[in-house]
């Protein structure tokens, strides 16, 4: 009864590492291209002191990518989101999804804060531009 | 039934409001005045603009489809839904929304965070995107909305908001939402425009973000737009030269990033990737000239790991093919 399912994984076996062999060749073709020129955001100023470390940025990337699907996005949008954030971006989602500014709607007792606020602005009651 | 007590009670507070506005407007200084760059008009409305009207929590799917419409971009706020919109926070984030554009062939500008800027953008007709703030600083309520125009004279502010097509705001009113709200806008911009006010940091940072998922010619009219305005900008000739390089113009990139080179001789990168075009042009002895001007050691990665690997790839082609042609391995500017 084993013999034949001997057989099988065998077959299984190679095909398994037959796969695995192609992957493997295709990721080294792959990085050796991508490896040829650097990309310009991994070179403006602003950048060029942080290490942008390639572990880094696959560890904000699987972060978000959590985070978004805990989030109620469906996988196939999340892909498609991920691709087109840059490192920089990823890092920044990464660190403050939860409390970074997210616009959404005006609902009328926020309205009445904001009016108060209005009220106190117009009427010279406080002052958020003074120069100081 | 709480609801509706919370609604009356906002209604009573918004015609206690609207008296004191009546009384109050006379003791503020205008804003618009003040911050009109110079030869801008006294009144803009970009009334082409198109309008979505928002649906619950979606202000930012509509805000971005009316500015991208504004570009050129058909596309709707419903179609936009799963690409900005995250249920879980009843909002959009400001990246997503920054980076939703270069889906279309668009770049993002954020403009900095002044007036000045936001009535440069719609002097030079491009609808403005605004995040603001209708809470307090320590308890914010975000909202996107989209300016399309101001009046001088009556110091009013024109925009798309929510779900009204039109609304003019006081400026003053605009400036407690927008400056509560840190004061962040951007424009959506075509390959090749730069914005009326732009500043070389913010434009080249957004034309490199653009350049990872942008046609190569595309990313080529960006940046030749950037050389065009700030030709001492070294970021500006690497970012041509590699959308050069990656539509196969070797020649072409090695030129620009020569220009990069002699702009800013420290600059690693773009000896890389000048290196390595030299090299596609078969001619690794100056190639190798290039790198031999690094201290590889003091490279962060994954910019060291870059040169080295181009270093291999030279030693391999010395190794192999002799030069055939050196006239073209001395790219002129």
């Amino acid at each position: 009864m084993f013999a034949p399912l001997a057989h099988h994984s065998e077959v299984f076996v190679k095909f398994v590492v037959g796969i695995v062999c192609v992957a493997l060749i295709n990721m080294g073709m792959a990085g050796a291209a991508s490896a040829a020129i650097v990309d310009t955001a991994a070179l403006v100023t602003s950048d060029r002191a942080a290490d942008m470390g390639v572990v880094r940025t696959q560890l904000d990337r699987a972060d978000v990518r959590a985070k978004m699907t805990e989030m109620g996005i469906d996988a196939t949008a999340v892909d498609s989101r991920l691709a087109s954030l840059s490192d920089r971006e990823l890092h920044k989602l990464a660190v403050d999804m939860q409390n970074a500014p997210a616009g959404g709607d005006v609902v009328w007792i926020i309205g009445a804060v904001f009016i108060v606020l209005i009220i106190l602005e117009l009427t010279g009651v406080i002052d958020i531009f003074k120069k100081t | 039934m709480e609801k509706r007590a919370a609604a009356r009670a906002a209604r009573f507070a918004f015609f206690a409001a609207s008296l004191l506005l009546l009384t109050a407007c006379v003791t503020r200084e205008p804003f618009i005045p003040a911050n009109l760059p110079a030869g801008a008009h006294r009144q803009v409305e970009l009334a082409a603009t198109p309008f979505f009207p928002q649906k619950k929590y979606q202000c930012g799917p509509a805000a971005l489809a009316a500015v991208l419409g504004a570009s050129d971009v058909g596309v709707t706020a419903d179609e936009l839904v799963p690409v900005v919109y995250l249920p879980a926070r009843h909002g959009s984030l400001q990246v997503e929304m920054q980076a939703a554009p270069r889906k279309f062939g668009r770049l993002a500008y954020p403009l900095s965070r002044n007036l000045e800027s936001v009535i440069a953008e719609l002097n030079a007709g491009r609808p403005v995107l605004v995040l603001h703030n209708y809470g307090l600083p320590s308890w914010p309520r975000w909202h996107y909305a989209v300016v399309i125009g101001y009046d001088s004279a009556s110091d009013e502010f024109i925009l798309r908001s929510g779900k009204k097509r039109r609304t003019e705001w006081r400026a003053r009113t605009f400036m407690v939402a927008w400056h509560n709200g840190g004061r962040w806008a951007m424009v959506v911009l075509r390959p090749g425009e730069i914005p009326a006010s732009a500043d070389p940091t913010l434009y080249l940072d957004a034309a490199a973000e653009f350049e990872r998922t942008a046609k190569p010619e595309d990313s080529r009219l960006a940046f030749d737009a950037a050389i065009r305005r700030w030709p001492d900008q070294p970021v500006a000739w690497i970012g041509r030269g590699t959308a050069e390089y990656r539509a196969g113009r070797f020649a072409n990139a090695a030129r620009d990033y020569g220009a990069a080179v002699r702009l800013d001789p420290e600059n690693a990168g773009a000896r890389n990737n000048l290196a390595q075009s030299l090299l596609d042009l078969g001619c690794p002895a100056h190639a190798r000239e290039q790198l031999a001007a690094l201290k590889i050691d003091t490279l962060a990665s994954p910019l060291r790991e870059a040169v080295l690997d181009t270093h291999r790839h030279i030693d391999a082609a010395m190794s192999t093919s002799p030069v055939v042609d050196a006239s073209k391995c001395s790219p002129q500017p």
